[in-house]
C-alpha cells in the first residue's frame, strides 16, 4: 500500500483531515509527504492509505504536487519560505547607555518642575509679608 | 472555628505564610473540572484548568492543541473518525 504516488490521508496532528501524496520513502517507519499538509517527513502509522494513487517520480518537486493535485480537484497547501533578515548586530552597552540617558532626562525634568513649583509659593508666601510691612 | 460561611468546602483552603512568619489559611474559589474528550470521555492532554480570568490571559494556542478537534476529541478518537471518514468515502 504505502508505495510513491499512494494518496494518503493523515490522520494525526496540525495537518490531520488533509490528503496528502507519498512523494519518497525514507525507510520502513517514515514516508515524505507533499499536498494538503504541509511538505514532511511523516510517520506511516499517522496515515491512512486511499484508493487513488498519482503518478509522480520520486522526491516529485512542490510544483508537480500543485499539478497533480489539480487534476484530482485538491488545493494545495503553500507554505510561503520566510524572508531571510539579517540579525541586528549586538551592540554592547548601547542599549544601557540609551535607557540611561532616557531616565536622567526624566529624572532632571522632574526636578526642574518638583524646583519650580517650590519656588513659585516661597515667592508668593515672600510676597504677601511684604505686603502686610506696606500696609 | 472558621466564621460559618467557611465551614464547607465549597472553597478550597490554601496555607499562606504571610511576611509576619505566621501561617494562615485563605478560601479561594476551586478549579473547574479537567476537560474531558466529547466521545470517549478520557482527561485531554494540553488543556489546562483555570478559572476564567485565567484562561483569558492565555493565548489560544496554550488553551488547545494545534489540530482538527483539539480541545473536543482525544487524539486516538480523532484518528478513528478521520479512518471512518476516508473509508466511507471509499
Amino acid at each position: 500500500m504505502i508505495e510513491i504516488g499512494r494518496l494518503c490521508l493523515k490522520t494525526a496532528g496540525r495537518d490531520s483531515g488533509g490528503k496528502c501524496v507519498i512523494i519518497d520513502i525514507v525507510d520502513d517507519k517514515y514516508v515524505m509527504i507533499d499536498g494538503e499538509t504541509r511538505r514532511r517527513k511523516c510517520n506511516v502509522a499517522h496515515l491512512e492509505p486511499l484508493k487513488e494513487v498519482v503518478k509522480i517520480s520520486k522526491g516529485a518537486s512542490h510544483e508537480d504536487v500543485k499539478r497533480a493535485f489539480k487534476e484530482l480537484g485538491l488545493k494545495v497547501k503553500d507554505t510561503k519560505p520566510k524572508e531571510k533578515k539579517e540579525k541586528p548586530l549586538k551592540q554592547r552597552g548601547k542599549k544601557k547607555k540609551k535607557a540611561e540617558e532616557g531616565k536622567k532626562g526624566k529624572k532632571a525634568a522632574k526636578k526642574e518642575v518638583k524646583k519650580e513649583a517650590k519656588k513659585e509659593p516661597k515667592k508668593a508666601d515672600k510676597k504677601a509679608p511684604e505686603k502686610k510691612e506696606k500696609e | 472555628m472558621p466564621a460559618p460561611r467557611y465551614r464547607s468546602r465549597t472553597l478550597r483552603r490554601v496555607h499562606v505564610r504571610t511576611p509576619g512568619g505566621t501561617s494562615k489559611i485563605q478560601y479561594r474559589k476551586r478549579n473547574p473540572k479537567v476537560a474531558k474528550c466529547s466521545k470517549c470521555e478520557a482527561k485531554l492532554k494540553g488543556v489546562p484548568r483555570g478559572r476564567p480570568y485565567k484562561m483569558m490571559q492565555m493565548a489560544k494556542t496554550k488553551k488547545r492543541p494545534e489540530r482538527p478537534y483539539g480541545g473536543i476529541l482525544c487524539s486516538k478518537c480523532l484518528k478513528k473518525l478521520m479512518i471512518d471518514r476516508a473509508r466511507k468515502e471509499k
